[in-house]
């Protein structure tokens, strides 16, 4: 096609268009119509053009007509006045013997976006719900909606809303469900159509006849209403049943969401759905589509807030192919460390090893850090990988595995020497922001475990005059204070070095105020340092050892099937792949010293506060405590009613945990005996424990749990506290439960 | 619920946008863009990116991006579904779904998207349906269309609305009566270094060609219907009578559709129809390397696996091949870095090999991760997991027809580790 500017055609079909050799030929009439939509689909415009394509639309050609329509849908609202024209064409047409044409030219004329409009559509779409072709009744229900918004701020037609109610009785589906959609944007501003009883078993009993979009729309609009007894609701749990397995994920999903949201009550039935919705949703999962796919995994994870073990054991569904795009390998990968269990993961990290040495780096830091979150239950395994990962020397790896072992140290600290090692290890100099930090807030807070630590810090206030980052100088500036403050021989000279540089020559503010803090600080002496640079040296609160706990269904129901999930933007973004549990250790370690220093003092009361002083460490190894516990006499022994075993153990632990009790063993959910091991140090004393709950629970599940005490050395007030502490942690759980 | 489309190609052109109520500026894509610049790969771009008044939803799908803007909260697998609709319809339609196709038919287009959505919201998407509002181009058509001056467009209103069964026209008259059905079975698996299978399932469909007289009630069973788990079915299938008997009755739609699709995941049903012996080896000194694969056939069932194609990814660093093929051809793209070693047919008593030598950048250090060998193949007449049609029955209508089933096996993800 020879190259012409715009305006030159736009001049060549108005000479063309208003040819009457051509008008008469309507082939080449119609083939320079169609050029016009052409150019007009390119985005050029022709909107100059107007005049000659309303005389076009007066023909018998139905294609002809629907070409000329889509124009004039497009500029009418540039050209008003010349739109008039061709309403009295359109207005014709709707009277058209062919229930095809009327049709047409009712749905075309509602897409005339111009003011004014509604005075000439009226009485057209009036005529329209009334027709005898359902067609025309489809395009006339949703131009209602459209009429509304052409004048959003008008007063809402009441004998439409009234008339679109009444034909929610049509005989055919998709005018009910045309209804629907029209009432919902008429009605937007008080709160959208209203699903009352018998509407609402209207459509329950019509759901059948509908395609699979509009059941799908249905099943939302239904979310609405609320069944007044427990009957109603099983009779429509009973009738949606069916749906669950249909062949439409949009259905099934839309299906599944309304079970959950209606069973709200019945957490039983929900689980069953949810069982039921498995195999539906794991075939969504390996679909065609990859983007079904996507939205399928991005259910999954949905489901497994709630039942982590429901997909335990198609683990190998999510195992990442070659060829698949990076936004669904992280879901995989973050869907990979919900479900390990103690049979799959050995096979599930062998998998991810593999994806750590991805081409793309981005993969690989994901897969690195999914192995780190996998290893706070299972740490030896992972500290191996993560190890033998050190050994590739290749930059993007490291940063990430040092990022990794940063995360552990602080929830796992029992990971600390195995941890220190391997920094110790490495060789490999990083050089990205973030694994920076994570190795100086390790050389910092662990220095005293790694003997090389100063030379490793020294080496980074040498190339402080290159250092780009100023969070990297921050976290610098602290971890060389605590450094220096475990030892200080080595440490003293550079620091020195360090402060003079950073508060002499550094153009940043926030990192020379920091330096000057550091300084005075010193200046306040050694222990005052101290208080304000030590903080603890993993997580206080320990719950997150434990893995996320169960949700119940209806935290997350809500957002079930809806778009949110899919677009948490940080998709993309290894780094973030972490959720908040593990913000946590990074915000504190990008070492806002002055949070840690208002974080001590608060807790020092608060241990203060409690009678009795408990605290966790030392920690106590198995084969201790086990020597421990055979050597003692049980000092003190009581029953406490309980309704346990817990719904899980791990709640029990975290609880337990924050009240400085550690827990060194417990049984699996639901096994009877079920017994636990706690210990821990106070006033001096350790204190060993024992639950045990015989048999299973009574009818109504209260039972009782043994709990037998066993001290080194003996005193009588600790033991009395120790028992009260846990005798109300005990009790609050269950009123949790129950 | 959508409320414009645009079709943007893998340049980052748009060349086709249309709105189904206020028109939205084509500035809406630059979110899109900028999306697409961060995942490099086009197949990288995430399906939903929110920007500040709009969410955009597309796929990706034979090389053309489908962006829909939404405004309101939409459930997601809905819209993803639709687009693949509005996708396979073009397909139907034209043949194939490419740009070109698309510019050339783009009234078509239009009149379809006009009737596929109305103020957004989904309208006609069966394909028989809209096949009679409009009816897709053909070489003949076009001609006589450009003789007589006739359009495509049908002149009266699609019946099958009419009918008290949505989805079977009213009416239906044929010469021939026959009933088709194709069982197609696509195996992902992936298979590791020792030739252990990490994962594998069996992802099966049975589309039906269905051309009957009046209105006839069908009832297919299956020798093993117990295999089979996952199943999805056309609305057409009575579910009661699957769950109670495990026969598939239904009443079907006229012409070609999807009746069922099915997945086979337990681990030991799922054969793998051919093994891979490999050994690819980079010297760690020198650059250069040795690749010697042969492949061979496992658990056919006796049938002759077909058009077997081997794809690799090679390492960056690889810079030319020197090998060898009993079988077939091979070729290597020094720039994307794919070997593909075309084989054909596999003969069990001569296997195929290919051998030889790999040369790498000199200095480069040694590749960490072997590459992965994707294998695409066909088995003609067999069904991987073991399903058999065992018979088809009519009701309902006095005539006899023809019937068929075909079974193919196919290669769906299948990727060997190396």
């Amino acid at each position: 096609m020879p190259y012409l500017s715009s305006e030159e055609t736009v001049k060549e079909l108005k000479r063309a268009l208003s040819n009457p050799n051509i008008q008469s030929d309507r082939l080449r009439y119609r083939n320079y119509i169609l050029r016009v939509i052409r150019s007009m689909t390119q985005g050029l415009d022709v909107s100059a053009l107007f005049m000659d394509m309303v005389k076009a639309s007066a023909t018998v050609d139905i294609v002809q007509k629907k070409l000329v329509y889509l124009y004039m849908c497009t500029y009418a609202s540039l050209k008003p006045d010349l739109a008039l024209l061709a309403i009295n064409t359109l207005r014709k047409d709707c009277a058209d013997p062919n229930p095809m044409v009327r049709g047409l030219a009712l749905r075309n004329m509602c897409n005339f976006r111009m003011p004014g409009m509604t005075e000439y559509i009226h009485q057209p779409i009036l005529m329209g719900l009334k027709d005898k072709a359902s067609y025309v009744r489809r395009v006339a229900v949703l131009g209602c909606a459209k009429m509304h918004s052409l004048q959003p701020t008008a007063e809402i037609d009441a004998a439409i809303v009234n008339e679109l109610y009444g034909l929610l009785r049509d005989p055919d589906p998709v005018v009910m469900v045309n209804c629907l959609r029209a009432l919902e944007e008429i009605l937007r501003h008080e709160g959208g159509v209203v699903i009352n009883k018998p509407i609402a078993h209207h459509l329950l009993n019509r759901l059948k006849e509908l395609d699979s979009w509009a059941q799908s729309e249905v099943l939302t609009f239904l979310l609405r209403y609320k069944p007044r007894s427990e009957d109603e609701l099983f009779d429509i749990l009973s009738l949606l049943d069916a749906l669950l397995h249909s062949s439409h994920a949009p259905v099934m999903a839309a299906t599944l969401r309304l079970f959950l949201q209606l069973a709200a009550a019945h957490p039983a039935v929900q689980v069953d759905a949810l069982e039921q919705a498995r195999g539906p949703l794991l075939a969504t999962c390996g679909s065609q589509s990859r983007e079904m796919r996507f939205a399928g995994l991005c259910h999954v994870q949905q489901v497994l807030r709630s039942q982590p073990a429901q997909f335990g054991v198609h683990f190998k569904r999510f195992f990442c192919g070659y060829s698949e795009p990076a936004y669904i390998k992280f879901r995989k990968m973050e869907i990979l460390v919900e479900l390990v269990n103690d049979e799959n993961v050995g096979l599930v990290l062998e998998e991810l090893k593999g994806y750590c040495t991805d081409v793309s780096p981005d993969l690989a830091q994901a897969a690195i850090a999914a192995i780190g979150r996998i290893g706070r239950t299972y740490s030896e395994k992972c500290l191996d990988i993560l190890t033998g990962l050190l050994g590739l020397k290749q930059e993007h790896i490291t940063s990430a595995v040092m990022q990794s072992f940063r995360d552990l140290v602080w929830l796992c600290p029992q990971s600390t020497a195995a941890v220190c090692q391997a920094v110790e290890a490495c060789e490999e100099s990083l050089q990205d922001t973030e694994g920076k930090q994570a190795l100086l807030w390790l050389l910092g807070m662990h220095g005293d475990q790694i003997s090389s630590a100063p030379y490793m810090l020294e080496s980074h206030i040498d190339g402080l005059k290159t250092e780009m980052s100023s969070v990297v100088k921050l976290e610098l500036l602290t971890a060389t204070v605590r450094l220096f403050l475990q030892r200080p021989a080595e440490m003293q000279d550079m620091l020195g070095r360090l402060l003079h540089y950073c508060i002499e020559e550094e153009n940043d503010m926030n990192v020379r105020d920091r330096a000057l803090f550091c300084y005075r600080l010193l200046g306040c002496g050694v222990e005052e340092t101290r208080r304000v640079f030590q903080g603890p040296k993993s997580d206080p609160c320990m719950g997150v050892l434990t893995g996320r706990p169960q949700e119940p269904v209806n935290n997350w129901a809500s957002w079930f099937n809806t778009l949110g999930p899919l677009c948490g933007d940080d998709v993309a973004l290894p780094a973030s792949c972490d959720t908040a549990a593990s913000a946590q250790p990074a915000q504190s370690s990008q070492g806002d010293v002055l949070a840690g220093a208002v974080e001590e003092p608060l807790s020092i009361p608060e241990m203060g506060h409690q009678p009795l002083g408990l605290s966790l460490g030392p920690p106590l190894s198995h084969e201790a405590f086990e020597r421990h516990w055979l050597e003692l006499d049980v000092t003190h022994r009581e029953p406490i009613s309980f309704q346990g075993p817990p719904s899980s153990p791990e709640t029990l632990q975290a609880a337990l945990q924050l009240v400085k009790i550690q827990t060194l063993a417990f049984s699996r959910e639901n096994v009877t005996p079920w017994k636990a091991y706690l210990y821990s140090h106070g006033s001096g004393t350790l204190i060993l424990a024992e639950l045990l709950q015989d048999g299973p629970a009574e009818g109504d599940g209260s039972g009782s749990l043994a709990v037998s005490l066993k001290q080194v050395p003996k005193n009588d007030t600790v033991i009395q506290e120790f028992a009260s502490v846990l005798r109300t942690v005990l009790q609050t759980l269950t009123e949790d439960v129950s | 619920m959508i409320h414009s489309l645009f079709l943007i190609n893998s340049a980052g052109d748009i060349f086709l946008e249309k709105h189904w109520k206020s028109v939205v500026g084509r500035s809406v894509c630059d979110y899109f863009f900028e999306a697409q610049e961060k995942a490099g790969e086009p197949e990288n771009v995430p399906p939903v990116i929110s920007t500040p008044h709009h969410y955009l939803i597309n796929i990706f799908r034979d090389r053309i991006f489908f962006v829909s803007v939404i405004q309101t909260e939409v459930p997601p697998l809905f819209v993803i579904e639709f687009l693949h609709r509005v996708a396979e319809t073009f397909q139907d339609y034209f043949g194939e779904c490419s740009e070109s196709t698309i510019k050339d038919n783009v009234v078509i287009v239009y009149e379809l998207l006009e009737e596929m959505l109305d103020n957004g919201f989904p309208l006609a998407t069966e394909s028989n349906i809209l096949k009679e509002l409009i009816k897709p181009p053909t070489i003949l058509r076009s001609m006589v269309n450009t003789i007589t001056g006739s359009s495509n467009v049908g002149a009266t209103l699609p019946t099958g609305q009419l009918s008290t069964i949505p989805w079977r026209r009213a009416g239906v008259k044929y010469t021939n009566n026959e009933a088709y059905f194709d069982a197609i079975e696509e195996i992902d698996a992936i298979i590791d270094k020792s030739g252990s299978t990490v994962c594998a399932e069996i992802q099966g469909v049975i589309d039906a060609c269905v051309k009957l007289t009046g209105m006839p009630d069908l009832t297919l069973s299956f020798m093993n219907p117990r295999l089979l788990d996952d199943v999805s079915f056309h609305p057409c299938v009575r579910f009661k009578r699957w769950e109670s008997e495990r026969v598939l009755s239904f009443i079907p739609p006229d012409g070609s559709f999807r009746l069922m699709s099915y997945h086979v995941s337990a681990q030991n049903l799922v054969a793998i129809p051919i093994y891979v012996k490999q050994n690819i080896s980079f010297f760690e000194s020198g650059s250069s390397g040795r690749l010697d694969i042969t492949l061979g056939p496992k658990q056919t069932m006796g049938k002759q696996v077909e058009g077997l194609t081997v794809t690799m990814h090679m390492p960056k660093v690889l810079l030319s091949v020197n090998l060898t093929a009993t079988q077939g051809t091979h070729k290597f793209d020094p720039v994307t870095k794919v070997l593909v070693w075309d084989i054909g047919k596999l003969n069990p008593q001569k296997l195929p090999n290919l051998k030889g030598s790999l040369s790498v950048q000199s200095g480069a250090p040694k590749p960490e991760e072997n590459p992965t060998l994707n294998i695409d193949f066909k088995i003609q007449q067999l069904a991987i997991s073991g399903l058999k049609v065992s018979r088809l029955d009519m009701y309902g209508e006095k005539y006899k027809p023809f019937k068929g089933v075909k079974y193919i096996t196919k290669a769906g993800r299948f990727q060997v580790r190396t």
